[in-house]
């Protein structure tokens, strides 16, 4: 403190003494400097960010402010819908062109209000479930808000309820969008058509070419390949919470739901009902309802009231009439309840009726038949009718639950008309998860014999073993069905051979050099491999008789779709560990064979490269181990079928090549080879393998027969 | 003092400085980011008001609609509930009867007369029958179109069958009749009534018919990836090579390899271009034939069967509009799909289009299932093999009932079996294998159909499994009847004279579980092609190959015992009946038409020969008899009746693991089958 005052009286000599005025105005001149350059700051940035939070309330707009156009009464009108379209007369495909996706691109038009010459609205702007829609379009992979790129447009005019919009005018503002050009490539979503007292089937607005997705088409209307028909959207299906309920008998056997009936269907229910009593329920509207309950919710028989739509759980099938309109929500209803809907509406098309198999989820049955819809019903098998019930929860869970799967739906099935080769199967489109998880296609179905003439393909994985590859290759050579002998050199550092010290022999020889040295490298699909099936071998097998491989090559003909090798290994369960283990003692059961010498088709070349799932393939090169528990794996996963072992044949090793370091060697190899097995269960999410307990011998092996008149006599030993 | 000041006030202002550059900068940074932003999807804006909206259905709307009176069908287009009287089906099913031709007629009309007639929903009258068909022949002139027949009734449950494109059905008052049409235009065609049939070369045979041409799966590295399909009826194959449009003139000579294939020989390529126009639909049948997966460009004509048929599993329909794009898209097909749908394309033609019998009971079956309704064939059974018509949808609507589609269904054949013991003319019960069979491990029942003239034995052994005797009409194709005693899929088929082992039984059993569809036996035939005579034959000498095994001890699935009795022409089951050996040759060759694979051959102890009776009664069943000379015409007429010889032979026999091995007894499961 002493020293501060003294430094105060002092002062350095550099600056002034100042007055406390002068401090004052210093102070305040710093503070105006500062100021003004944060007020400068501020500026320069502030307009940026009031335009990014401009941005930001134009998405929080509300749908009361959006621009409102005003159509002159002489603005044109569409054409009306020309039935003869199809996609490839009335679609454009220039604008979908190349997409590598194999996706179409959407562009939804921006809300606008319309309003006709007197200012009186053309429609309610947008409903709920046609703002959801545009949602889900907006969020999925097909959106674009590009317009130049899109190929299919959707017009934001709701167009869901004809009821709610004025026919004409609305087609003059779909006329007016500035790419309508006829229609062309425009999507239209209704699905109450028609109104009072025709009901069109139909969307009755002027559309010209539009391609219209509409719940309740007839087949009058509905053009086969152009139009979508979707179904009718329950709003129950996001009001009420309705637990599966698993199929199997229910109390009633048959249920009619519907309120709005004609007279004469009432009449043909009622008369059902009196004729099979307790077996079939009609329900009707309730008369006597409390304040607060609403009548969508309720259903009443006599003075019974029932909960809807949990009563249609209580139902195996349920009626879906027409009503004045084909399509009906109440499908939906009956679909969520796992209720098998009874459809009776001619000419209906079904909901998405182009990729659906509705025989497998409904049972149609024609007006005039209503009176026999019972004995119908009747005479299908239990186990039919549950397998429909699941199928009816399934499509509804699928396709029918919300409006984002109604619209996703869809536009899939125009993408997969657009992208033909692209499309989604029919299983995809109809089996339940459960089926597709524990179905198996096998890529080779067909069942064929191939040709012999045909022969194999051997190739030889090799490093630096030169005598014994050109044993084993002189040996696979005596083999007649021998067609071409490809030799993987797998060794980097040296150089394979000259060619005039490789063994001489019929067939063409090729030798492919790799990369690196990867066991990955003899299932690679080599260009050079011509014929279907492959033999792979390894360098040091040479104990194969000639007769045991031909043989195995024609046993690979009755089986091309398995692998087809000598010695045969088993997975097994180990209780006290808890997981798998490999098993390569002398078993009465097979699960594997070893591909040190083994048949196959070459297509599994292609899978082994290219769709190995997981890391496996690089987790084989990695561990220089268990490429063949890969390939079995692989194979018997992809086919759902046993590997076929042939001959007595046990072990590769030769007799005279004892492991003198045996026991040890043996257990460390059994530990990683159960490893390998538990590894590639745990990737694959199930275990594949199939354990049978048969091989293949010729049919008069160890016959009492004369031996040269046997075909395979030297077929070798264990 | 006021240095200090001066200081504070320095460092105050270099603060504020820094804190305004730290503060501005990552404002700078950010903002370049945030204004391309503004450029990327925007999406459908999430409105404030969003819970406000109203649905797009008044609560009461949905409820209400019904009040208006029930629309009656538009007239001019008619529907299969509209037109067709279903209520004429009912009883006795699909009845069919075909107006007989007047007048000579030519070859095609004749073979479809013949086809109808020999099918099983076949009636020669016509007021029993609920499916009456016109068949109208490509050389009728057309002033002689209209002797309109006695029961045509406007055409109700009336089907126009037209192979060729036909100048009467064009003036024709087809009133409610539904037509079947060959490749019929998109436009007159009604989905669901209507028939599409495939448009057949002059020469198509009339059953068996051509085999598919494919040979392996994949196709041969080399072979052409395109042929189109030309317009003099020809194919063109180019290179893979191509810069453009293929088929398109303009652009010929850019491409090298190619060559032109005089008349209507099959394409050898991987993809078959065919155009959209109706002449085109030639070239169709031609490709599926060839096994070259049809691509078919912009088609203005229905593709044949398309109410059963997935076409997208073996066909691209693609637009050609877009030339390039289709090109580049069969390039850079994954190799998974080439292969299915070359598969799918051979299967079709092997299983509907391959000969004209096909055809029509195909189009004939595709109305049964209309009016069956819900026990009509799942779409799995009309896709996958062996196809609808060898999966008759009497036996079962659910594909797990079937021996073919376990592995699609995930699902595995019952872990049981029946054995039926058939007893002929004079014989003793058969005890002893009674014993040996109620002993084996997943035997579930034991049925003797008796078919002796004596009366069976009041008393039965006591076994194990429960034994019910059958009486039999002793005919021979009797034991081939689907008897609903049968609870099981697989049957353990037996003679009285029949001899096996217990644990032959067990294996065998094991090895038919992992092949439900073939025939699992213990004894085999094989058939040759004898050239001193010109026809087939077949022998029971022991040889390298088979391709029969004898039913007098075999596993099969229960459905052949359906497939037997209800699909087998009349003229073959009669020839079974009368000469008995035939009932084995026509078996085998039923199974092996419908797998188009050889059956299997498990070990049986030679042992058993020594045991068996000597010579048995002609027209009796024996294990391993001799055909006799006259038998093998029977070969030969089966070989006629099914159009091809469909039996294929396999060199291999099927052996327990272990099986005759020198390792100690004790390992092996089946020691009993290398010793008695």
């Amino acid at each position: 403190m002493c020293a501060s005052v003294k430094y105060n009286i002092r002062g350095p000599a550099l600056i002034p003494r100042m007055k406390t005025k002068h401090r004052i105005y210093y102070i305040t001149l710093f503070s105006i400097v500062l100021l003004g350059l944060i007020a400068t700051g501020m500026f320069q940035f502030w307009p940026h960010s009031i335009e990014s939070s401009g941005d930001w309330s134009v998405e929080k707009r509300s749908v009361r402010d959006v621009p409102v156009v005003r159509l002159p009464a002489d603005s044109p009108v569409p054409e009306r819908g020309d039935l003869s379209c199809r996609m490839h007369t009335c679609f454009d495909v220039y604008r979908c062109g190349f997409n590598p996706k194999n996706k179409i691109k959407v562009y939804i038009y921006p809300l606008k209000k319309y309003v006709g010459e007197a200012g009186v609205p053309v429609s309610s702007t947008i409903s709920r479930e046609y703002n959801e829609l545009l949602t889900a379009i907006s969020d999925s992979d097909y959106y674009t808000d590009d317009i130049t790129r899109a190929c299919l447009f959707v017009p934001s005019i709701d167009l869901l309820n004809q009821n709610s919009l004025r026919v004409k005018e609305t087609a003059q503002a779909l006329a007016q969008l500035s790419r309508w050009d006829r229609g062309t490539n425009h999507l239209l979503f209704n699905m109450l058509p028609g109104g009072p007292p025709d009901y069109n089937t139909a969307l009755d607005v002027p559309r010209d070419r539009a391609l219209l997705a509409g719940g309740g088409f007839s087949t009058w209307t509905y053009r086969q390949g152009y139009d979508v028909s979707i179904p009718v959207y329950s709003p129950l299906s996001a009001e009420v919470d309705l637990p599966e309920k698993g199929p199997g008998p229910r109390r009633y056997f048959l249920l009619s739901s519907q309120v709005a009936l004609h007279p004469e269907s009432r009449e043909d229910l009622a008369a059902l009902q009196a004729r099979h009593g307790e077996a079939v329920l009609v329900l009707d509207k309730c008369s006597n309802l409390s304040e607060g309950v609403p009548a969508a919710r309720k259903r009443c028989h006599q003075q019974q009231a029932f909960d809807y739509p949990q009563v249609l759980q209580e139902a195996t099938f349920c009626m879906v009439l027409r009503g004045a309109r084909l399509g009906q929500a109440v499908l939906s209803d009956v679909l969520r309840a796992g209720c098998v809907p009874v459809i009776i509406a001619d000419s209906y098309v079904l909901p998405f009726s182009e990729v659906l198999d509705w025989k497998r989820a409904s049972v149609v049955v024609p007006e005039e038949k209503m009176s026999d819809v019972y004995s119908i019903l009747q005479s299908i098998p239990r186990r039919q009718i549950e397998e429909m019930q699941r199928q009816a929860r399934w499509f509804w869970e699928a396709y029918f639950q919300s409006i984002k799967a109604i619209a996703l739906a869809t536009l899939q099935i125009i993408n997969d008309r657009i992208y033909p080769y692209a499309a989604i199967s029919y299983e995809d489109w109809n089996d339940p998860p459960a089926v597709k998880w524990s179905s198996v296609s096998n890529p080779l179905f067909l069942p064929l014999i191939p040709p012999q003439s045909q022969g194999f393909t051997a190739i030889v994985l090799t490093y630096d073993r030169v005598e014994s590859l050109f044993r084993v290759i002189t040996e696979v050579s005596k083999v007649p069905s021998l067609s071409k002998l490809l030799v993987v050199w797998n060794n980097q550092n040296k150089n394979p051979p000259e060619d005039s010290l490789w063994p001489k022999i019929r067939v063409p020889l090729k030798v492919v050099r790799t990369a690196e040295n990867k066991l990955s490298n003899r299932f690679f699909p080599y260009d050079e491999i011509e014929t279907e099936a492959v033999l792979a071998i390894d360098d040091d097998i040479i104990m194969l008789t000639s007769d045991e491989l031909q043989f195995g090559y024609e046993v690979w003909r009755e089986f091309p779709d398995r692998l087809v090798g000598y010695p045969g290994r088993l997975h097994l369960w180990d209780h006290e560990m808890n997981k798998w283990k490999y098993e390569s003692e002398w078993t009465n059961e097979v699960s594997m064979v070893l591909t040190g010498a083994a048949f196959y088709h070459k297509y599994f070349n292609y899978l082994y490269t290219y769709k190995m799932p997981g890391d496996i393939k690089n987790w084989v090169d990695a561990h220089m181990n268990c490429e063949d528990i890969a390939m079995n794996f692989l194979v018997a996963n992809v086919t759902g079928k046993a590997v076929i072992k042939v001959t007595p044949r046990k072990k590769f090793k030769c007799p005279e090549c004892t492991a003198i370091d045996g026991l040890s060697l043996d257990q460390t190899h059994m530990v990683e080879r159960s490893e390998c097995i538990n590894k590639f269960a745990s990737v694959f999410g199930t275990m594949p393998l199939k354990v049978v307990e048969h091989r293949a011998d010729p049919v008069l092996y160890k016959d009492d027969f004369p031996e040269k008149l046997k075909s395979f006599p030297n077929i070798g030993s264990l | 003092m006021q240095s200090w000041r001066r200081k504070s006030l320095w460092l105050a202002l270099s603060a504020s400085w820094l804190l305004i550059l730290l503060r501005v900068f990552p404002v700078l940074r950010l903002k370049e980011p945030a204004r391309r932003q503004a450029g990327s999807p925007q999406g459908w804006p999430h409105w404030l008001d969003t819970e406000l909206l109203q649905s797009f259905s008044q609560p009461g709307e949905l409820l209400e609609d019904g009040l208006q009176p029930p629309q009656a069908p538009r007239g001019g287009s008619c529907t299969q509930g509209a037109c067709f009287d279903a209520s004429r089906c009912r009883g006795g099913g699909l009845k069919v009867f075909v107006y007989p031709a007047v007048g000579p007629i030519s070859e095609t009309p004749r073979k479809v007369l013949t086809s109808i007639e020999g099918s099983r929903y076949h009636t020669a009258s016509a007021t029993e029958a609920c499916l009456l068909i016109l068949v109208l022949g490509p050389d009728t002139p057309a002033g002689e179109c209209h002797p309109v027949p006695p029961q045509w009734d406007g055409g109700k449950n009336h089907l126009v069958l037209s192979l060729h494109p036909a100048p009467c059905l064009r003036i024709f008052q087809l009133g409610q009749a539904m037509v079947a049409e060959a490749s019929p235009t998109v436009d007159t065609f009604r989905p669901g009534f209507d028939v599409a049939l495939p448009l057949l070369p002059e020469a198509h045979p009339l059953r068996g018919g051509a085999l598919g041409q494919l040979r392996q799966h994949s196709p041969l590295p080399g072979v052409a990836l395109i042929a189109v399909a030309e317009e003099r009826g020809g194919w063109r194959t180019a290179g893979t090579n191509f810069s453009a449009c293929p088929w398109d003139g303009r652009c010929e000579q850019d491409h090298g390899p190619k060559q032109t294939h005089p008349g209507a020989m099959l394409p050898n390529a991987t993809f078959c271009l065919i155009p959209g126009r109706s002449p085109d639909a030639l070239h169709f049948l031609q490709a599926l034939q060839a096994g070259c997966i049809p691509v078919l460009l912009s088609p203005r004509w229905e593709l044949p069967f398309s109410e059963v048929i997935d076409w997208t599993k073996a066909a691209v329909v693609a637009d050609e509009r877009l030339p390039l794009q289709v090109l580049a898209a069969l390039q850079e097909m994954p190799l998974t799909r080439v292969l299915a749908l070359r598969q799918q394309a051979q299967f079709l033609w092997d299983a509907y289009f391959s000969s004209m019998e096909k055809v029509i009971h195909t189009t004939l079956e595709i109305i049964q299932d209309r009016i069956s309704g819900a026990s009509a064939h799942p779409s799995l059974l009309w896709n996958s093999p062996p196809g609808a018509l060898l999966a008759l949808s009497t036996f079962s609507t659910s594909p797990s009932d079937f021996p073919f589609y376990h592995l699609q269904q995930g699902s595995r054949p019952l872990g049981r079996f029946s054995a039926l013991i058939w007893v002929g003319a004079p014989d003793q019960p058969p005890l002893k294998l009674i014993q040996a069979v109620a002993g084996a491990q997943h035997c579930a029942q034991i049925l003797v159909l008796w078919s002796s003239k004596k009366p069976p034995p009041p008393r039965w052994p006591e076994t194990a499994v429960p034994l019910t005797v059958l009486d039999g009409h002793r005919k021979a194709s009797d034991r081939f009847l689907p008897y609903s005693a049968i609870s099981t899929d697989a049957i353990l088929s037996l003679d009285a004279h029949s001899s096996l082992s217990t644990s032959e039984v067990d294996f065998a059993f094991t090895v038919w579980q992992s092949f439900p569809e073939r025939m699992v036996g213990f004894l085999t035939w094989s058939h040759f092609w004898d050239e001193a005579q010109g026809g087939w034959g077949y022998t029971g000498e022991r040889a390298n190959e088979f391709s029969m095994v004898l039913t007098s001890a075999a596993f099969y699935h229960r459905y052949y015992h359906t497939l037997f009795t209800h699909s087998l022409p009349k003229a073959l089951r009669t020839l079974a009946d009368e000469s008995p050996r035939c009932v084995d040759v026509l078996m085998n060759f039923l199974v092996a038409a419908v797998t188009k694979l050889p059956p299997i051959k498990v070990p049986y102890g030679p042992w058993h020969q020594e045991a068996r009776p000597p010579p048995l009664a002609p027209g009796s069943p024996r294990l391993r008899a001799e055909p006799q000379p006259a038998a093998q015409n029977c070969i030969n007429r089966m070989a006629a009746g099914f159009g091809h010889m469909s039996l294929v032979s396999s060199r291999l026999r099927l052996d327990p693991v272990l099986f005759k091995d020198p390792v100690s007894v004790l390992r092996k499961k089946y020691r009993s089958l290398e010793k008695p």
